[in-house]
């Protein structure tokens, strides 16, 4: 199971999905993010500090929220991968476009 | 001693296997973290597989599928089998998709995580088997 915390912060949103990204709870991810960039936000950090486990559907929720940023002149970056996701992020490359930031403040400002 | 789940083909069930899982897991003793993590990732990507082909192939109603979990001295084995259409697939060509590619990594980081994916049509069931060592 997943919940999505929404932090609103200076210069952009902070997204915080807890448990397991995977194709159960993915959907309401690219919701929440589609949200965000409708009500304007640019900069959409997720913070993953709180995801256990992420697999390819969770993946392919995030390369579509970072496109969607991205059209929409932003651009969405990761925090605080727990030790499983560091992992996925490596074994697929996606670490290159997905390089996670130190710190929400590094994501938001950097 | 095998942990056998059973489940009916959809998306939700993604949560009920990794929660059997778990379980099973824990049941294990201690366990090297890595490899608690490259199985449970295919058994995800696998389970997820087939219940997406499941729902494309002539919908989930009715359809369920089974996991057998077992542990021995050197390996760890995760078996599924579904009696859905058969999976149209050659494992031999997988590959991981692009950066930029919103899909397509399922079964190259299932068959990464692993020492051995095999998929088999097996008296009118789809058998797949997934293989890690300890």
């Amino acid at each position: 199971m997943t919940s999505i915390d929404v932090r609103e912060a200076d210069g952009g949103v902070v997204l915080a999905p807890s448990g397991r990204l995977t194709v159960v709870t993915a959907p309401e991810l690219r919701t929440t993010v589609a949200e965000r960039i409708t009500a304007g936000d640019k900069i959409i950090v997720v913070d993953l500090s709180g995801t256990e486990f992420v697999d390819s559907s969770g993946l392919g929720a995030l390369v579509s929220c970072l496109k969607s940023a991205r059209q929409a002149g932003g651009d969405l970056r990761l925090v605080a991968p727990t030790e499983q996701v560091a992992m996925v992020l490596r074994m697929t490359n996606l670490d290159r476009i997905l390089q996670p930031r130190a710190s929400v403040a590094d994501a938001l400002h950097g | 001693m095998s942990h056998i789940v059973e489940v009916p083909a959809t998306i939700e069930s993604i949560d009920v296997v990794q929660a059997e899982f778990d379980t099973w897991w824990t049941s294990l003793g201690e366990q090297k973290l890595e490899t608690r993590f490259a199985l449970e990732l295919a058994v995800v990507e696998i389970a997820t597989n087939i219940v997406t082909h499941t729902e494309r192939a002539e919908g989930s109603a009715g359809r369920r599928y089974q996991l057998t979990l077992d542990a021995d001295d050197a390996t760890l084995t995760a078996v599924f089998a579904d009696n859905g259409m058969p999976a149209d697939i050659d494992l031999s060509t997988v590959t991981m998709a692009d950066p930029d590619d919103e899909g397509g990594r399922g079964l190259a980081l299932a068959i990464a995580a692993l020492d051995s994916l095999d998929y088999s049509r097996v008296n009118g069931r789809n058998i797949w088997t997934l293989v890690c060592k300890r």
